[in-house]
């Protein structure tokens, strides 16, 4: 797999589930294992009467997002995998001024799990605002749906043909 | 600051809960509702292809069910503050037990410790039936976050 093949994988990933649109979470880096998503500052998650408040919800869903598309950096073939367990820790409060990055790794992976880590940090990766750990199961062999593993894998024309 | 104060007390005297969780944006993107029991409150998210993360199945994503899960836990804990104030979040562990599907989710939390300064608790998450829970979650909460104000780097 080259970085190439990673980055439109975990677009294509990203862009296919609507709560992401919804969001705007983007990816901004994919390397084996590894990948590096942001959500942009945006009206729609910033409170005028909570004046430096971003509900730790959105940091559980950016850290789960990740997380998995880590493990599509660190399969061969992609396989939808559902998140088993997931635990964050906030350590800091993100202000609501600046973007927030999340780098995930895929450290460890066996025959059925995959574990992540993830750091999520706005100004330097120095200062994590949170940092979370998850598990995915990975699916029996066949059972990913097909169409949409070729939408992912870039092949849709190749398996319409 | 000041209106937040307010809000929890009006919330507290009129038993509706609703105007304190339209305050946080992300409870009101996904559409969160709350309804009081006494000192019960199920929350349900309504609904929406927007929480979709896996459009095969369809499934909510497992950020949705978490953010939602949080949020029952923070203001069940916020409802039972002695001061008013709204509990900041330590940290939240949480298990996935089934797909959720696009459909009303609704949650529960049962607090198990309130210090003075930390509350711990456990939420469940279910669709159809309260037996066949979709997740369920722990978390530990800081209750005088307010004077933890100047959190320092």
């Amino acid at each position: 797999m080259t970085p190439d093949l990673y980055t439109g994988r975990c677009t294509r990933f990203l862009n296919a589930q609507p709560h992401m649109r919804k969001l705007g979470i983007q990816l901004v880096k994919a390397a084996p294992r590894e990948a590096v998503l942001v959500l942009p500052v945006q009206p729609q998650l910033v409170s005028d009467v909570l004046d430096t408040y971003l509900h730790g919800g959105v940091l559980t869903t950016l850290v789960d997002a990740a997380s998995s598309v880590s493990t599509l950096c660190a399969l061969d073939e992609f396989e939808l995998c559902p998140t088993l367990d997931l635990r964050i820790d906030h350590m800091r409060t993100p202000v609501q001024s600046q973007p927030l990055y999340v780098q995930a790794e895929c450290y460890r992976i066996t025959r059925s799990v995959l574990f992540t880590r993830a750091s999520v940090y706005q100004a330097s990766p120095e200062k994590p605002v949170a940092n979370a750990v998850a598990t995915f199961m990975r699916p029996e062999p066949g059972s990913t749906d097909t169409a949409f593993r070729a939408m992912i894998e870039g092949q849709e024309h190749e398996a319409t043909a | 600051m000041k209106q937040l104060l307010d809000l929890v007390t009006e919330a507290h005297q009129s038993g509706d809960y609703q105007p304190l969780v339209d305050l946080i944006p992300y409870a009101r993107m996904l559409g969160v509702e709350c309804a009081c029991y006494g000192e019960e409150v199920i929350f349900r998210l309504p609904a929406s292809e927007d929480h979709l993360g896996n459009p095969t199945i369809p499934a909510i994503h497992g950020g949705v069910i978490a953010a939602f899960m949080e949020l029952t836990a923070q203001f069940q804990l916020t409802l039972q503050m002695p001061q008013p104030g709204l509990a900041k979040v330590i940290d939240f562990s949480l298990d996935y037990m089934r797909a959720g599907l696009d459909r009303d989710t609704f949650a529960i939390c049962r607090v198990s410790r309130q210090g003075r300064r930390v509350g711990s608790c456990s939420v469940l998450a279910w669709q159809e039936r309260k037996s066949k829970p979709i997740a369920q979650a722990r978390a530990h909460f800081l209750l005088d976050a307010g004077k933890d104000s100047a959190n320092p780097d």
